[in-house]
């Protein structure tokens, strides 16, 4: 009986291996992102990659006459995976940056983000120029633009980097940290949620971050990203996911007067109302 | 003679023999790691590495640290929880047997979190670096501490009857019969589960302990140079753990002569 199972299992194993080496008749576009930034990339309930980046990556996709593979990769692996060819693209969120232009070409910004603080309520710091003295902490994601920006404009206080968003905010609301830097609508939602132990501020003055596609240094989807982006935007593609991941935000944002995350369709970026 | 007695054991092996084939084996296996990396990236680049070479060294010692001091607690708490889950008194030996157990069939990643944010957190221990070295210390005890039960278990009861028969008061017996054996016996394991200690406390880089694993992370979020940092990563542990399994062999030898 045991015998007749494996055999069972083997021959299972050896006709899915089959059928997934025939099943791909449509050329595959394979992209790289971490499924750990909801509405943007992550999972739904069923476990299936869902969200704007997704979405975006299927109609890049389709354009092409293509089909798109999500892979999830955790987010130190998408820049090596871009440069080892696992992976065609990268659509995770990434700010645009110069250092990470050294390593990789980025597609047009088709989103704009801002940074923000959450401040722990037992925390001295009123202002974000209160970070930058000794004995304040700031907690921050190993790697993020927020990390980047901390160490670039709190010289003075000490940085500590996490693998988790979880962990930053733990340390906020049990006092070890100061603030977390990250982007306003990770902070906006970390308000909330604990709103008697945090509040939430805005980083004024700063520049906006892009968040583009990211290809092999010397691709030529690059291009033709762009062209997808610029029909896509005009299209009101955009504005489609707004209504579908982000309407709630939408409202929020607006009623705060802060920039939205995308470009009006005639191709103009949203301005804070600050 | 033929070549082929160039790589098969024989009694009287030279040490030039010995080293031929060692020396084989590396080049195999380095080179096939060297090939990999030439097929995905094509490029060494450890300058960015050399820059870092400071905050390198402490996060190295860092480590260093963190595992003498954890391997030492967790050998102590290790001897208690061993000696406690055969006690005769019961509420002690299910404290420690649950304990052992439910140390071990959890993992080490979930208990740094409830012991830094939960547990740390509601009785005040708020220095990251004794919480990382207690977390870890309580995470291997328990390990250590199945291995020496079972070296303990492992030595006859027989021995000790005719130890106080022949007149060794009890402190004699364990000192002089009970020690030297359990040695011998659980050496091998301990030192095995010294050097996952070294592993180990590569997770406690979660809470954003600067040990050498967190070092190289956070060198790593500004130069990307992924492949290049994190072999230099596995260079430098193994360096630390390799040691350790030299010294389990060489005093392995020593005690032989026990039994």
């Amino acid at each position: 009986m045991k015998r007749i199972l494996s055999i069972a299992l083997a021959a299972l194993l050896i006709a899915s291996l089959l059928s997934g080496c025939a099943g791909a008749s449509k050329k595959v576009l394979k992209v790289g992102m971490e499924l750990a930034y909801p509405p943007f990339e992550t999972k739904d309930a069923a476990g299936q990659p869902s969200g704007v980046s997704v979405d975006i990556a299927k109609a890049f996709a389709e354009s092409m006459g293509m089909t798109a593979e999500i892979q999830n990769i955790a987010w130190d692996g998408l820049i090596p995976s871009l440069q080892s060819g696992k992976v065609d693209l990268v659509i995770s969120s990434m700010t645009i940056t110069a250092k990470r232009e050294e390593q990789v070409d980025f597609s047009h910004a088709y989103a704009k983000a801002y940074l923000a603080l959450l401040v722990g309520k037992g925390s001295p710091v009123k202002t974000a120029a209160d970070l930058d003295a000794d004995g304040r902490v700031i907690s921050v994601k190993q790697g993020s633009t927020g990390d980047t920006y901390a160490r670039a404009h709190f010289p003075k206080a000490t940085i500590r980097a996490f693998d988790s968003e979880n962990a930053c905010v733990t340390e906020v609301t049990q006092g070890k940290a100061d603030a977390f830097i990250y982007d306003q609508l990770t902070i906006y939602r970390n308000s909330l949620q604990f709103a008697d132990k945090t509040w939430a501020l805005f980083l004024p003055g700063q520049e906006a971050e892009g968040w583009g596609m990211a290809f092999k240094t010397g691709s030529g989807l690059t291009a033709k990203a762009n062209a997808f982006l610029a029909t896509y935007t005009a299209d009101g593609g955009f504005d489609g996911l707004t209504e579908k991941y982000l309407k709630q935000e939408k409202a929020t944002f607006d009623q705060l007067g802060f920039a939205f995350f995308f470009a009006n369709k005639d191709g103009s970026w949203p301005t804070s109302g600050q | 003679m033929p070549i082929g007695r160039l790589f098969l054991r024989t009694p009287k092996d030279g040490r030039a023999k010995l080293l031929l084939n060692g020396l084989l084996v590396a080049a195999v296996l380095v080179g096939f790691v060297a090939l990999s990396v030439a097929r995905v990236e094509g490029r060494y680049d450890f300058t960015d590495l050399w820059t870092y070479r400071t905050r390198l060294a402490m996060g190295f010692g860092m480590t260093l640290a963190f595992s003498v001091l954890s391997m030492a607690a967790s050998l102590l708490i290790g001897f208690a929880s061993a000696t406690g889950s055969r006690s005769r008194i019961l509420p002690v030996r299910y404290l420690c047997r649950t304990y052992v157990n439910v140390i071990r069939g959890t993992p080490l990643l979930m208990q740094i979190y409830l012991f830094f944010y939960i547990i740390g957190d509601a009785w005040g221990v708020e220095d990251r670096l004794v919480a990382g070295v207690l977390i870890l210390s309580i995470f291997e005890g328990a390990y250590i501490s199945e291995i020496l039960r079972g070296g303990l278990d492992s030595i006859e009861g027989s021995q000790l009857e005719i130890a106080r028969a022949v007149g060794f008061t009890p402190a004699q017996a364990t000192r002089l019969i009970v020690l030297p054996q359990l040695l011998r016996r659980t050496l091998p394991a301990l030192a095995g589960q010294f050097a996952s200690i070294i592993k180990d406390s590569s997770l406690l880089s979660v809470i954003s302990i600067v040990e050498l694993t967190q070092t190289i992370k956070e060198v790593n979020a500004a130069t990307f140079a992924f492949t290049t940092d994190y072999l230099f990563l596995g260079v430098l542990y193994f360096a630390l753990t390799f040691p350790v399994s030299l010294l389990s062999r060489a005093l392995e030898k020593r005690f032989a002569y026990e039994n």
